[in-house]
């Protein structure tokens, strides 16, 4: 098991390192074409050959790998905050905030989240750039994904709330914001670091479905999703193993994530939430 | 119960209530809601023309708005797909079915599957079959639901298939973490120095600790069954729910596609509602 660990933690060394080296690792830019070039195999110059508007893949893989690991730990940062907020505002004061956040909770949860991105993300103009899409898609995934951990972070603020040390605290005169700042935060520290942890594997996927269905980012700018949505006409016309890299590198850094998740980076976390 | 029922029903409408305002207000602040294409109808006469406009003004009043949305789907008025031209209800009554069944295989697939790895896991504890079964679910886990269906299309196996390994994952790894836990019980650990066989200790002792939990998840699942079939039914190309809410998203549907999501949220909350019931039930009759 350690092995695995240790191999895991090397994949995602290597992916951090090949998404902050993109611009010297790919051989071009991401949308530059080499229209002599289009659907090209694999070469010494592109090891993975080129798409239809002969763009080279590696580098799309490269930058589209960038793209994804790079905002899905924002849009975690984002659900991270958003759940502190909500969960523990309502382990905090109890009563009716708690009943209303549940209910708000509850309401979010219960929503197919996959119905409700592709509904806002289809309320978005046609016209909107690349970057901006890039952006809302993963500014959506952050809004969206946050009712599961604030219902962690609820239960744990409320159990802190009836601890001694809290009451203790309580009864020397702490003030509500003295003791979110020094008793609540501290102690839900290791729940709220759990909770973007488990964010992040799961907006990956999150973007790699909507980009598969042509609903998450924009082109030209690549993302792990929209790569996958070349596999389309790749599996079902040309088969070609080199073009199934980016699904493979996709699988790859979203075990090794799960694998670090379940051997003992959050573990105890976990378990305290 | 009666009360557990009351709130459960009170809870469901709360919930209907504030997804239909969701989904109205969407609709409402959506681009081009106050235009019609009718309007570039060059047969319309001007009365027509203003008679269209004046009845879209009528709709930017927010409140009102809501009410006519909220009295249609309270008479099970689900408007008309504006890209299909089609009732919603006719659309749903040709696809509902589909999906319903895809999601009913692929939910019994996947428990099945999950709780048989788990079980045997916890019971038989060979490190080879742990492991193999940690592997599978790793990596179904994180395997995107579009991609699994394009591996599936190509290898020309039933989509459904495809959706009973992405709920498989959750259901093993629930179920393998409740029995370890349930299995380090103080009364556990006794019945075991007795000598009870595994089997025994897993019927009589872990189960009925563990089942109400795995009731739970039952609701869970059928969301997670409902999410998974999405992007399987697009790529896969069958004809359900998943599907529609997709057409309707490309061709900017946004009246089909809120009523869908409110369908697929009504079903969703009234198995949660039902699961949480059953489990509590089974505790009370438990203890």
């Amino acid at each position: 098991m350690k092995t695995v660990r240790i191999i895991a933690i090397a994949v995602l060394l290597l992916t951090a390192g090949a998404v902050l080296f993109a611009n010297y690792l790919a051989p071009a830019g991401y949308e530059q074409q080499f229209r002599e070039l289009p659907q090209a195999g694999p070469s010494a110059h592109h090891p993975l050959g080129t798409d239809d508007l002969g763009r080279d893949r590696w580098a799309r893989l490269l930058y589209g790998m960038r793209v994804s690991l790079t905002l899905a730990p924002l849009a975690a940062l984002l659900t991270t905050f958003l759940a502190g907020l909500v969960g523990g505002l309502a382990g905090y004061f109890g009563g009716w905030t708690e009943r209303c956040s549940k209910l708000l909770i509850d309401f979010v949860l219960s929503i197919p989240w996959l119905f409700l991105l592709i509904t806002v993300r289809a309320v978005l103009p046609l016209n909107i750039s690349p970057q901006a899409s890039v952006t809302v898609t993963f500014i959506l995934l952050g809004l969206l994904g946050w009712a599961a951990s604030a219902r962690v972070i609820c239960s744990g603020a409320k159990d802190l709330m009836k601890s001694e040390f809290v009451w203790m605290a309580r009864a020397s005169g702490f003030s509500g914001m003295k003791l979110i700042r020094l008793h609540l935060l501290p102690n839900l520290r290791g729940a709220l670091l759990a909770q973007f942890w488990i964010s992040i594997p799961v907006f990956i996927i999150a973007e790699a479905n909507l980009g598969a269905l042509g609903l998450g980012v924009s082109e030209p700018l690549p993302s792990l999703g929209s790569l996958l949505r070349e596999l389309q006409d790749a599996l079902t016309l040309r088969p070609e193993p080199w073009r199934l890299l980016p699904l493979a590198v996709l699988i790859v850094v979203i075990s090794s994530f799960q694998v670090l998740l379940n051997k003992g980076l959050l573990n105890k976390q976990e378990v305290r939430a | 119960m009666l009360r557990f029922t009351g709130w459960a029903i009170l809870r469901l409408a709360a919930i209907m209530l504030l997804a239909s305002f969701a989904g109205a207000m969407l609709m409402r602040f959506a681009p081009g809601f106050t235009s019609d294409d009718q309007e570039l109808n060059s047969g319309l006469s001007a009365e027509s023309i203003q008679a269209i406009r004046q009845a879209h003004q009528a709709d930017a009043n927010i409140p009102r708005f809501y009410m006519h949305y909220l009295g249609s789907l309270v008479q099970g008025d689900l408007g008309t797909s504006r890209s299909l031209n089609q009732p919603v209800k006719d659309l749903l009554r040709e696809r509902l079915p589909v999906t319903l069944f895809n999601l009913a295989f692929a939910l019994a697939a996947g428990w099945l599957l999950g709780l048989a790895l788990a079980i045997a896991a916890q019971t038989l504890r060979w490190p080879v079959l742990s492991f193999l079964a940690n592997g599978l679910s790793g990596t179904f886990i994180s395997t995107p639901a579009a991609a699994l269906a394009l591996v599936f299309l190509l290898l020309r196996l039933q989509p459904a298939f495809a959706a009973a390994l992405l709920v498989f994952p959750k259901i093993y790894r629930y179920t393998q973490n409740l029995l370890q836990q349930s299995s380090e019980m103080p009364h556990v650990l006794t019945a075991r120095a007795k000598g009870a066989g595994p089997l025994r200790v897993l019927a009589w002792h872990i189960a009925p600790t563990a089942l109400p939990q795995l009731i739970a998840l039952v609701g869970v699942s059928i969301s997670i069954g409902i999410g998974v079939l999405l992007p399987i039914e697009v790529v896969s190309d069958v004809p359900g729910i998943g599907q529609l809410a997709w057409q309707a998203a490309q061709s900017r549907d946004l009246p089909l596609l809120v009523n869908l999501t409110m369908i697929v949220t009504f079903v969703t909350v009234c198995a949660t509602l039902i699961s949480d019931a059953a489990q509590r039930r089974f505790t009370r009759s438990a203890a």
